[in-house]
């Protein structure tokens, strides 16, 4: 297989496009380059010059939080500018992605169910509820989520988040989108050489982006992944099988699983927590309590936390997602405190880390900003791993 | 034409769930920003398009529009149509650029007036 570093590996689901389609995904992707690039740090510019003194005036102190910052910059023109713009390259996005799947869906299910044998498998369960979390909203303003089904043995959601994870990352997590795991797997092979894991587990797998690189990093485990949504977990199957990675998918919730205890030496999730809720973040992390063996690891990859940003203006940049991106969990997900995380859930709170991994796919690295900034995460060079050794 | 219609019969909806911010004091001001957007998209698109049509008859020395419709370009073409693309919307995004500057204030009426005053 053709892997080239500057566009997106076709492997045998992945939407294709016409010349116009592609033109429209390639602008969408210069946009959002440009105002991360460009109009962003402005933002800081006039939080500095005009919002902060004004602030400061009216209240003879400084903004004390993230959130009096943002509103107070609610008010600012410009930043109301560059917000509405940033949700308008949002919702473009999804929709220059939906638009070819629309036109092609028939051919991709027909694709999906004909993809050559790699040894993994894929179990559905129809009578598995949907969580409210995925529900109550449509997370990162993806129309219908992961979840809705619009024609049988549907695919359609899969196909999308694929390729709008690829332009929403601006090609940043490679042509594989497979950073987050990839990078994570880097981490544990630096920090666990004896780590020899027999079985692995990939929690809210989504399309498989991140449960591929295991198998590179851990050739002998068998892979494991869970997801609530059906759609996305037959796409994942078809492009893990056209990619010859064997990956055994079941449609769970990674709050309560079948798996037998201490079935796992390794569980890991990749910007999953942000999209779930503070009761079912305690439920999984019980349920890898329960999972792993004795000296297994989990570990949660997402952007870092409030407390690592500089500041509280930095603060309140990451949390745009939480207002503007139908993202409801973020800003409580991102004050989640691991060592009280691993207390609650029968981990010794002195064998948890936290690690600021870099991101492990180079080609990007001259061009990424640097920044945790909404519209922008596969740009912040780094991502953040804590996690939990049983 | 590129055969971009949508001919599976399948209608994905396009709008995602939950409430939509509003960011000016006018929404109208948040539907113009998407609607200059949109336009800034479909004119990108144009414009790519043409530069694939120029390329062709420049290598060609005749239009195949069905070949205009397999065009792909190369890492190097895509680089340039990145530049190209960075520009245009330093254009569209001008007054944006603005905001730091004298023109992104919007208190300055009695010094206008001064200003006035005093020619």
């Amino acid at each position: 297989m053709q892997v080239r570093d500057y566009e997106q590996f076709a492997h045998a689901v992945l939407p294709e496009v016409t010349a116009e389609e592609f033109s429209r995904q390639e602008f969408v992707k210069s946009y959002k380059k440009h105002l991360a690039t460009q109009v962003s740090p402005n933002t800081k510019v006039v939080y500095e010059t005009q919002v902060k003194p004004a602030f400061e005036k009216e209240h003879g102190r400084t903004p004390k939080n993230r959130h009096e910052i943002r509103k107070a910059m609610n008010a600012n023109n410009h930043y109301q500018t560059w917000s509405s713009l940033l949700r308008t390259s949002q919702e473009m996005m999804w929709k220059s992605c939906q638009v070819p799947v629309e036109r092609q869906l028939d051919k991709l299910i027909s694709n999906s169910r004909s993809t050559k044998n790699a040894g993994g498998s894929l179990k559905l369960d129809p009578t598995l509820d949907i969580p409210r979390y995925h529900t109550a909203v449509d997370i990162h303003c993806q129309p219908g989520g992961y979840h809705t089904e619009v024609a049988e043995n549907d695919i359609s959601a899969g196909a999308v988040y694929d390729r709008g994870v690829y332009i929403y990352a601006m090609g940043q997590l490679g042509p594989m989108n497979d950073d987050i795991g990839a990078s994570t797997a880097a981490y544990l092979k630096y920090a666990y050489p004896d780590l020899a894991p027999t079985r692995i587990l990939d929690l809210g797998c989504s399309a498989g982006h991140s449960s591929v690189p295991y198998k590179t990093a851990y050739p002998d485990a068998e892979i494991y992944g869970v997801d609530v949504a059906a759609p996305i977990l037959r796409y994942a199957h078809a492009r893990c099988e056209s990619m010859s990675v064997p990956i055994h998918l079941s449609q769970q919730n990674a709050e309560s699983m079948d798996f037998e205890d201490g079935s796992f030496d390794l569980i890991v999730s990749h910007i999953l927590i942000h999209e779930t809720s503070t009761v079912a973040f305690r439920n999984i992390m019980k349920e890898c309590h329960r999972l792993l063996s004795p000296g297994g690891i989990v570990v949660h990859a997402e952007t870092p936390p409030f407390k690592d940003m500089a500041d509280d203006f930095d603060s309140f940049l990451l949390d745009w997602d939480t207002y503007n991106n139908n993202e409801p969990f973020w800003s409580k997900s991102h004050e989640i405190d691991p060592p009280s995380a691993a207390k609650e859930a029968g981990f010794d709170p002195d064998r948890n880390f936290e690690f600021m991994a870099p991101s492990a796919f180079e080609a990007a690295k001259e061009n990424r900003t640097n920044v945790f900034q909404g519209g922008d995460f596969g740009g912040g060079g780094f991502w953040y791993l804590y996690g939990f050794q049983k | 034409m590129p055969n971009d219609s949508n001919t599976g019969g399948v209608k994905l909806n396009k709008h995602a769930k939950g409430p939509r911010p509003q960011y000016f004091s006018d929404p109208a001001s948040d539907k113009l920003l998407a609607m200059v957007m949109a336009l800034a998209g479909e004119v990108s698109v144009m414009r790519d398009r043409n530069d694939t049509l120029e390329r062709l008859i420049e290598t060609k020395g005749f239009i195949d529009r069905s070949e205009i419709n397999t065009y792909k370009p190369s890492k190097e073409i895509m680089a340039e149509r990145d530049t190209w693309r960075e520009s245009y919307l330093s254009h569209i995004l001008r007054i944006v650029d603005l905001d730091t500057g004298d023109m992104g204030r919007n208190d300055i009426s009695s010094e206008f007036q001064d200003i006035m005053d005093s020619v």
